[in-house]
């Protein structure tokens, strides 16, 4: 966006869609937390800092919001927080516009028309928790616990969420998690033992990036360590089928054939093997299953690898044997699901060989830091959770046996509901989701929720899910409640409020105890408040809640006992890394990384790509008036060439139809595509009216998504689906 | 060059190798300025994507007012509501302003904006975010920054930087500091991998544009005087020409009159004694 | 009383009535401009911020240059055989500056703070020093019509009093409109690379100073032409012929200081591969000035009433489009961004304007002693001599 094309009369002339007339400086003078004021942080002019931690996006900056005269400001990176360290993405930069969104939710709201005409009305939290719990019970009592299905994105409160639907009794717990990792998560834990190992930039000098967008995908601190890694002289490889703002500062980018990220791996594999590149050392010391491997890639040579991805042969040759090079001071990026086909989990199981085989542990990759309720915390006291007894419908693991219960396959949940098969659902408990606009194939997922008796959202918004719900539960914002302490390594974070909730908007903890005590569950949710609830999580470390409220963060106490624990035992059954694995093995898939093909596309259809910008987070910012004024406007992306054969112009209207679905768009007539892909920037085409400002703006990926799923991680594999295009 | 071209005391350094477009500096000035939705105080120069699938490349950097050593907008403001501070920030005075965009058409750098959609429209502009400054914290453009493309601190050091950074690495940067002496010198330095006008930059000449105009205007009382004094003196000249030919015409009319009379009295006084002569023979 | 004003209003040629009403439509319009802002009722934007209104105030002071020339040329170089067009020149000056500042104000983001420049100096703003100027003169201008307004009037007593400072206002007038006919170029200075080259100069202070001059000769010839049609009065033909021999010499002048400049800076072969720059470049020199210098060269066409307006009318035209091309035309793209056109209501807002100094014009010349010094022109053909002082041998001035 320049500074000649601003213009909000333009910006209506192109989408239709009524934009509110926020300005920036006219937000609601909203009034301070009390609580805010009592501890302290603010001096006698109502002036001062308040340590907190942004929820734009899952990477959790801590940030300090700056409060002058009694308002918020500002809000600013917190250099004490290892995720932004004085830093804030753009979407961070917008929290104010999302917490003062004209569009927030403020009440308890019932549905009175029919689903999907978004007429409700207001209701208090007792008449609307009266009616949650009575429907939750009414449908326990009579199709059992199982009946009732939860999903929620991971959040601070996840730990909560959890809580209530193990205290109900149900096994339907539905995440994001296979929308978006399950292949790597699944990867690394058959290779390593381990979710996700951390990774440390700070001695890299050759880095590949398989897909994974950093430049736009912005994680703040890892962004910004890439970017001082190749300041330094690091060199970054990049593969994407698209010309992306990493691909732009790439040394080296590979416009590779979508679904063949495995084969490129595969033949790395080979070469750094053949000649005899990898770490001898390490690989005898610290893994199993070498031979294994090196038997299973001897086929894998980079003139057959240069066929499937339709790169160069020497350029596989060249990056096998410059990452081999860079020896423990190489990394190859795990991604979140790389190529987003059914084979990415075998391309994750490939790169995590990768980095066993050039010995990089303890250098560029570590064991991971604390997750965010982590060991060194308390927790209020609680009787042991019922037994679930039903099968999940997401099928694991009696369909996916290697899915951990934590990651679930959340699409094949979805399609459960839909089918009723093997038991059918009746009610569905959404928070901080939306669902939607997140699984593919939106059409599916709203005929699912035509299956259920009853629906209930908490949210901050009317979004594309709440908006077909029967109760819509307003959860506050991130700058307007605590959420549970978050452990970042050795440090632990505080969400505090900023401001007063808005109208009657309640944390997730309120929301959780007082629905559960409804359900006659209260014993889960021994916590008076908030606060109670924190200085529970408190008490082991000596740290008052008062204390941590100021400095924002509390550091723990070292372990105890002397040693350092040893990085090099794995948490898998050999205890080492697995090259070959015997889990994978004996549950009938292979032992180790070994090729999939991918499916192509034919008569003339695209690869349907998917991917991240910068300005948004997924499904969740479309509406935030900040972030649309600088996105750039959601156009279908094609290569010149694939366009001039279609007779399409730039901004031309076209009709994409997938097998699933279609929609219509402008396209966006570009050379940083391959020509046999398209890409849609997911998350528009909001079908919400309760988004003024994202109502209709861009079209809807979900829309076109077919729904496959990876029968070894769960992972759906989004970019297997195919498309038309047509100029209308 | 110019006579009035101080140096500032703080400066900007951007780094166009670090820029990923991702516009938290773009959302942070707002948020920090209240700057209306239909303007922006900052905003994304970039090359596009040039090149041919798949020999591609695309730089982008942040672009906002320079705060030039002699700006052009404070020289031509009409009212003054445009100035330069004594730490060299160029100031925009809200309350003087009147609209009149003299300003926008100036500056070399195409920066003043106007939120043309409000009914009562005042230019936007970055003014280094004063208020951060005196607290001791960085602009908000370059607090935020995640891959750390802008840098802010004190302008002999960000310049001495942006040097050291093109001599250190000559393969990576083009050899020019890109703010240094254009318009006169600015406060905001700019090193990048590809040419500057490709990023869309304006390629202006060394010499600011406030001092040619003020070559000029500084000549008004001297070509009023001029023009006054000029006049009058012709006006007078010409006034005295007439005056003198005209008096010439009338003494000449007069003469003309006296010697006809006094011819007249003569031929009389002849013929009297004509007369008493012959009376006399 | 009313059956008077129903008889005058019977007795109007029609095509004021076409004025008024759109002299009224300009205004409401214009009113709603003040109350809904630039945005909504303009096409200015941040990459085109003056636009059609702009080009009308540089046209019309240009124009107006009449009026200080004419002053110049008969108070302080005594030419008072041309003292018959004063008050016809003075009042249609006046009229164009009254426009200006109207159009100036509608011009202005902030209107409510117009008053600003008289208290918020900025000495090395061309647009400041030019603002103090046009509100001078044009107070000059109504010192200088004063007789005619306040002729019918009870203050008429003080006439000669006015009269007495007479002079040292019209040197002062006459200065004052140096200063802001050159400031107005001026004002281009500080754009530098913005303006074309061709345009763009260090001189660009003389360049409209002297075109001023060019275009005021130029409006004393074709308004004597127009009051003729309009109000059956005219100058003799001698006196038009003796200011159109002025004008090759300014206009040839500019000409060599314009082409010499350009080429002293190296810009000349601008001249002919600058695209659509040239075109407009090469009408501003051929039809504004090259064509009118052959034309006024030639005594049958400085003698002919016919051929003498259309030779004044090039002139115009010329430096209408020169200060059109300088803040519009010649003003460089911004790459991506659609070039500026007017709104609607930009051109309304004008037309209204135009309409009201025309119809001011025409009701002025009709209820107040304009011409009284001038000839009636009884007959097409014949031209007789209304005012006895006009002697036989002024009007066949010496060639």
């Amino acid at each position: 966006m320049t500074n000649f094309t601003v213009s909000r009369r333009d910006f209506l002339k192109m989408s239709g869609a009524t934009v509110g007339a926020l300005v920036v400086g006219q937000m609601l003078p909203i009034s301070l937390a009390k609580a805010a004021q009592e501890a302290g942080l603010l001096d006698e002019n109502m002036t001062g800092h308040i340590s907190t931690m942004c929820e734009m996006c899952v990477w959790r900056c801590g940030l300090i919001a700056k409060i002058v005269e009694g308002k918020v400001v500002k809000l600013d990176g917190n250099p004490d927080h290892p995720h932004s360290r004085g830093k804030l993405c753009p979407r961070g930069q917008s929290g104010l516009m999302n917490t003062y969104d004209p569009d927030r939710v403020l009440t308890p709201l019932i549905r009175v028309g029919k689903r999907g005409e978004g007429k409700f009305r207001p209701a208090s939290w007792d008449e609307a928790l009266d009616l949650v719990a009575s429907k939750m019970q009414g449908i326990k009592e009579k199709y059992g616990p199982e009946a009732m299905v939860f999903s929620s994105t991971h959040n601070l409160s996840q730990v909560q969420f959890e809580n209530l639907l193990n205290a109900y009794g149900s096994p339907n717990y539905g995440t994001q998690r296979s929308l978006c990792f399950n292949a790597m998560i699944v990867g690394n834990l058959m290779t390593y033992g381990m979710e996700e190992p951390a990774r440390d930039y700070s001695d890299a000098e050759y880095i590949i990036l398989t897909g994974r967008n950093l430049m736009e995908a912005v994680s703040t601190s890892e962004t910004g360590d890439l970017t001082m890694a190749m300041d330094r002289g690091a060199k970054m490889v990049y593969l994407d089928p698209r010309f992306t703002k990493t691909a732009a500062k790439a040394d080296l980018w590979l416009p590779i054939k979508p679904g063949t990220d495995l084969a490129f791996h595969l033949a790395l594999l080979h070469v750094i093997i053949k000649e005899k590149l990898y770490d001898r050392a390490f690989v005898n010391a610290n893994t199993v299953g070498f031979e294994q491997l090196e038997t299973t890639v001897a086929p894998y040579t980079p003139d057959w690898a240069a066929g499937i991805t339709e790169l160069k042969a020497t350029d596989i040759e060249t990056v096998a044997r410059d990452f081999a090079a860079a020896g423990s001071k190489a990394l190859a990026h795990n991604g979140w699901r790389t190529s987003n086909f059914e084979n990415s989990f075998q391309t994750a199981r490939a790169i995590a060989s990768l980095n066993a085989l050039v010995g990089n542990w303890g250098t560029t990759m570590l064991p991971a830091s604390g997750g965010h309720g982590g060991e060194g915390l308390g927790m209020p006291p609680q009787p042991p959770y019922p037994r679930a007894s039903a099968r999940r419908l997401d099928g694991v693991p009696w369909k996916y046996p290697l899915v951990p219960f934590k990651l679930g396959v959340f699409q094949e949940l979805r399609d459960a509901m839909l089918t009723g098969d093997p038991y059918q659902a009746h009610g569905w408990f959404i928070s901080r989701q939306n669902p939607v606009q997140s699984l593919p194939d939106r059409t599916r997922t709203l005929e699912a929720m035509g299956k259920m008796d009853f629906i209930v959202s908490v949210d901050i918004f009317l979004n594309d899910t709440s908006w077909f719900a029967d109760v819509v539960l307003p959860e506050s914002s991130y700058l307007e409640r605590y959420d549970p302490l978050s452990q970042v390594g050795n440090r632990v974070f505080i969400r505090q409020p900023v401001i007063e909730p808005q109208g009657d908007a309640k944390s997730a903890l309120w929301i959780y105890k007082h629905l559960g005590e409804r359900l006659g569950l209260g014993d889960y949710f021994q916590y008076e408040d908030e606060e109670d609830f924190l200085r529970q999580q408190l008490e082991p470390t000596g740290v008052s809640l008062e204390e941590i409220r100021k400095k924002g963060y509390l550091d723990l106490a070292a372990p105890e006992h002397g040693e350092e624990p040893d990085i090099f035992h794995f948490n898998t059954a050999s205890g080492k890394v697995e090259l070959f694995s015997n889990v994978l093995d004996g549950a009938g898939f292979d032992g180790c990384a070994d090729w999939e093909e991918p499916p192509m596309p034919e008569n003339g259809r695209f690869y349907l790509l998917t991917g991240k910008v910068a300005q948004h987070t997924q499904f969740a910012t479309q509406n935030n008036q900040l972030l649309n004024k600088y996105q750039d406007e959601p156009r279908l992306w094609i290569n010149t060439k694939s366009a001039e054969k279609l007779l399409l112009k730039d901004f031309d209207l076209v009709r994409v139809t997938s097998d699933v679905g279609q929609i219509n768009i402008m396209v966006n007539v570009t050379e940083a595509i391959r020509p046999d892909c398209v890409y849609m920037t997911p998350g528009f085409g909001h079908i919400s009216k309760g988004f003024t400002t994202g109502y209709g703006v861009g079209a809807s990926d979900s829309v076109l998504h077919v729904t496959y799923t990876d029968p070894i991680s769960g992972g759906q594999a989004l970019t297997q689906t195919f498309v038309t295009v047509q100029g209308i | 060059m110019s006579t009035q071209a101080t140096p500032g005391k703080y400066g900007f350094l951007i780094d166009v190798t670090h820029c990923i477009d991702c516009r938290a500096c773009n959302v942070a000035c707002s948020v920090e300025n209240n700057v209306s939705m239909d303007s922006t105080r900052i905003w994304m120069n970039g090359t596009g994507v040039v090149g041919e699938f798949p020999e591609l490349s695309s730089s982008t950097a942040p672009f906002h007012c320079m705060h030039c050593n002699d700006p052009s907008c404070v020289s031509a403001c009409t009212v003054g509501a445009l100035t330069r501070d004594h730490d060299g920030i160029v100031q925009y005075d809200d309350d003087r302003c009147i609209g009149c965009r003299y300003c926008i058409y100036a500056c070399p750098f195409q920066v003043p904006n106007m939120d043309l959609d409000e009914k009562m429209p005042l230019i936007v502009k970055c003014d280094m975010c004063g208020d951060r400054l005196q607290e001791g914290e960085q602009p908000a453009c370059a607090a935020t920054c995640p891959p750390g493309a802008i840098q802010f601190g004190r302008r002999e050091d960000m310049l001495a930087k942006a040097h050291q950074l093109i001599t250190d690495h000559p393969d990576k940067f083009i050899q020019h500091v890109y703010g240094e002496h254009e318009n006169g010198g600015t406060s905001t330095f700019y090193v990048s991998p590809v040419p500057f006008e490709e990023l869309g930059f304006p390629m202006t000449s060394s010499t600011s544009s406030a001092y040619l105009n003020r070559l000029v205007t500084h000549g008004t009382p001297a070509v009023f005087g001029a023009a006054a004094i000029s006049l009058s003196g012709i006006y007078l000249t010409i006034k005295n020409v007439k005056e003198e030919s005209a008096e010439e015409a009338r003494i000449a009319a007069q003469t003309a009159v006296v010697q006809a009379a006094e011819g007249a009295a003569a031929e009389t006084a002849a013929i009297e004694a004509e007369e008493s002569t012959s009376e006399e023979a | 009383m009313r059956k008077k004003i129903i008889k005058e209003l019977q007795d109007m040629p029609k095509f004021v009535y076409v004025l008024a009403v759109l002299v009224v439509f300009g205004a409401i319009v214009g009113l709603y401009r003040l109350y809904a802002g630039l945005g909504a009722t303009t096409n200015l934007s941040k990459a085109y911020p003056w636009g059609i209104w702009i080009s009308f105030d540089l046209s019309t002071v240009a124009l107006s240059g009449g009026a200080f020339t004419l002053a110049a040329l008969v108070y302080v170089f005594h030419m008072h055989n041309l003292h018959a067009a004063v008050r016809p020149t003075v009042l249609a000056g006046l009229l164009g500056y009254t426009s200006v500042l109207i159009i100036l104000f509608m011009d202005l983001g902030r209107w409510d703070r117009a008053y600003h420049f008289l208290i918020y100096p900025n000495v090395n703003s061309a647009l400041f020093e030019v603002s103090w100027c046009i509100a001078l003169y044009s107070s000059i201008l109504v010192y200088e019509l004063s007789p005619v307004l306040l002729a019918n009037t009870r203050w008429k007593g003080i006439i000669p009093v006015l009269e007495k400072y007479t002079i040292p206002m019209v040197i002062a007038g006459v200065s004052l409109s140096t200063l802001h006919q050159s400031s107005l170029g001026t004002l281009f200075i500080v754009m530098s690379e913005r303006l074309h080259p061709l345009w763009q100069s260090m001189l660009l202070p003389v360049f409209f100073l002297i075109s001023s001059l060019a275009s005021g000769l130029a409006l004393i010839i074709a308004g004597a032409s127009i009051s003729r049609w309009v109000f059956k009065r005219s100058l003799p033909q001698n006196l038009i012929a003796k200011l159109g021999w002025f004008l090759p010499w300014v206009l040839g002048v500019y000409l060599v200081l314009k082409l010499g400049e350009l080429e002293v800076m190296g810009e000349l072969h601008l001249l002919l591969n600058s695209g659509r720059y040239s075109v407009l470049f090469m009408l501003e020199i051929i039809v504004g000035m090259v064509i009118p210098i052959i034309m006024f060269s030639s005594k049958r066409v400085r003698h002919d009433r016919t051929a003498s307006m259309i030779g004044a009318f090039f002139v115009m035209f010329g430096v209408v489009l020169n200060r059109f091309d300088a803040s519009w035309f010649a003003i460089q793209p911004i790459p991506g961004v659609e070039p500026y056109s007017p709104h609607w209501m930009e051109v309304a807002i004008l037309i209204g304007v135009a309409s009201g100094v025309f119809l001011a014009y025409t009701l002025i010349g009709r209820y107040f002693p304009l011409f009284d010094e001038t000839m009636v022109v009884e007959s097409k053909r014949k031209e007789t001599a209304v005012n006895p002082q006009l002697t036989a041998s002024e009007i066949g001035v010496a060639e």
